[in-house]
């Protein structure tokens, strides 16, 4: 192995990690919502700060790798999307922090029957499952599963865009929730970037290991681009 | 990490001319230390202290203090000066190997230092090509000519010949300047492999062959050293303008 794969290994390491912190954050912060739990919401809030110095760590590991080495061709590739992905990475963890923290803002428990009506839940989940795959997608090499990406960020966008209606019929149905319901309809809001940053992530794997640039390409393009 | 060797307001002179203006630096035991700078700026007289190469040279003058392991190395008797130099094993820019057999040139320091035990000198040889990452290369041809390897093998085989009789630091003057870019690269990753068993100091007029290979680099100008520092640092973000200048090719 050479000098500049020994650093490249580190440099997916320590991406690889930051990954599945992220996605740990997430699952903790819907957790949290789901439970209520207030302890959770804060444990997530304080990780965030990990999730910062992980950007750091990777940028400074591309940062060497470029005045190190001069990489090229795939190894160029990989520290170019290291940079963007560590970037990604550190908005999710914002988004997963800003949820736990309009849970923190919740004066009592979210009521089990908004929680269904606005379908955050799910939409959380499809969130979730799209970082996760996103994390396999790039650890496994497997652009098909990358691809399958783009087509659920529909889901996210159809959830997000009945949540206006949703939250108010939540108001008028249990109007002593009016609080937690937009805490809900700002989550969602939040929760709906995620699916925006698994793109950039997806379009960057596939970059990776395929050099193609898919950004601005049409969608029906991006998921049958082969 | 302790100091394998260190210099301390070490000058010198090649008669008149002033090549070394009061050098004090630490190297760094087992790892790879990069000297660079113009030509000119006394990178290569500066390595060469270390194991009193200028001595060679008329009309010089050496002061200041040249420590390897806290002893001054210029205040040994002239008899130790033998035993310095197996400690201090050097690498040239052009191959030069023996005209002997590709064995011949490994077990010739061995031999020379009265080593006679055939099986002894058998095993050395094996374990120093395999050490400079030329065994499986040459195993099956090992009585054939040295010439017959190529620049970046008779190269390897020039490390392999310098690390036979074990020495503690390893001098590296442009070692790989006249190789191709595979036999570079090969070079390049032996020195990283190495760091771990040697000391290394490498003097390279190609700064990003010292950005790879090196923990540490020494910026030499005109006789003075500049800035000396972690690689990363150097690399990144050094401390003094000339150093910053050089590295992005903006003179030198």
């Amino acid at each position: 192995m050479t000098h500049l794969d020994t650093e490249l290994k580190i440099l997916k390491a320590d991406l690889i990690e930051m990954w599945q912190l992220v996605v740990n954050q997430l699952e903790k912060g819907m957790k949290a919502l789901t439970n209520f739990d207030r302890d959770l919401a804060e444990e997530v809030m304080e990780n965030e700060k990990r999730v910062n110095s992980f950007e750091l760590k990777v940028d400074k590991d591309c940062e060497n790798i470029f005045a190190l080495f001069q990489p090229v061709a795939s190894d160029l590739r990989l520290v170019l999307v290291a940079l963007k992905i560590g970037n990604n990475l550190e908005r999710i963890g914002d988004i997963a922090a800003s949820v736990a923290d309009f849970v923190l803002e919740a004066d009592t428990d979210f009521n089990k029957a908004i929680l269904e009506h606005t379908k955050i839940l799910e939409m959380y989940a499809v969130a979730n499952e799209m970082i996760a795959d996103a994390l396999e997608a790039f650890d496994q090499e497997d652009t098909r599963l990358a691809r399958t990406i783009f087509k659920r960020d529909k889901i996210l966008d159809d959830i997000d865009n009945k949540a206006l209606d949703r939250v108010l019929e939540c108001i008028q149905n249990y109007p002593d929730q009016a609080r937690n319901s937009l805490l809900v309809m700002s989550m969602m809001r939040k929760l709906e970037r995620v699916g925006d940053q698994s793109k950039n992530l997806a379009e960057e794997i596939i970059f990776y290991f395929e050099a193609k640039v898919l950004k601005h390409k049409k969608k029906k393009k991006k998921e049958g681009d082969e | 990490m302790s100091n394998k060797i260190e210099t301390i307001d070490a000058h010198l002179y090649y008669g008149d001319f002033h090549a070394l203006k009061g050098i004090t630096l630490g190297i760094k035991e087992n790892a790879v230390t990069a000297l660079i700078g113009p030509s000119g700026c006394g990178k290569t007289s500066y390595l060469r202290l270390f194991n009193r190469m200028n001595d060679l040279i008329p009309y010089t003058q050496i002061s200041g203090q040249v420590l390897l392991d806290g002893q001054n190395i210029y205040q040994i008797k002239p008899a130790e000066i033998d035993s310095l130099r197996r400690n201090v094993g050097m690498v040239f820019q052009n191959p030069n190997p023996f005209p002997k057999s590709i064995f011949e040139n490994v077990a010739y320091g061995l031999r020379v230092n009265g080593i006679k035990d055939k099986s002894l000198i058998e095993a050395q040889v094996e374990k120093t090509l395999q050490q400079a990452a030329l065994w499986d290369e040459v195993k099956d041809k090992l009585n054939q000519s040295a010439f017959e390897l190529s620049g970046g093998q008779q190269q390897r085989l020039c490390i392999a010949r310098a690390l036979a009789i074990e020495p503690t630091i390893l001098l590296m003057d442009e070692p790989a300047s006249a190789l191709d870019p595979i036999s570079t690269g090969k070079i390049e990753d032996l020195i990283f492999e190495l760091k771990n068993q040697f000391t290394i100091v490498i003097v390279t007029h190609n700064m990003q062959q010292a950005g790879r290979v090196s923990d540490y680099t020494g910026f030499f100008y005109l006789g003075q050293l500049i800035e000396y520092g972690k690689t990363r640092k150097i690399f990144t973000n050094p401390t003094k303008q000339e150093t910053e200048n050089y590295i992005t090719g903006r003179f030198g």
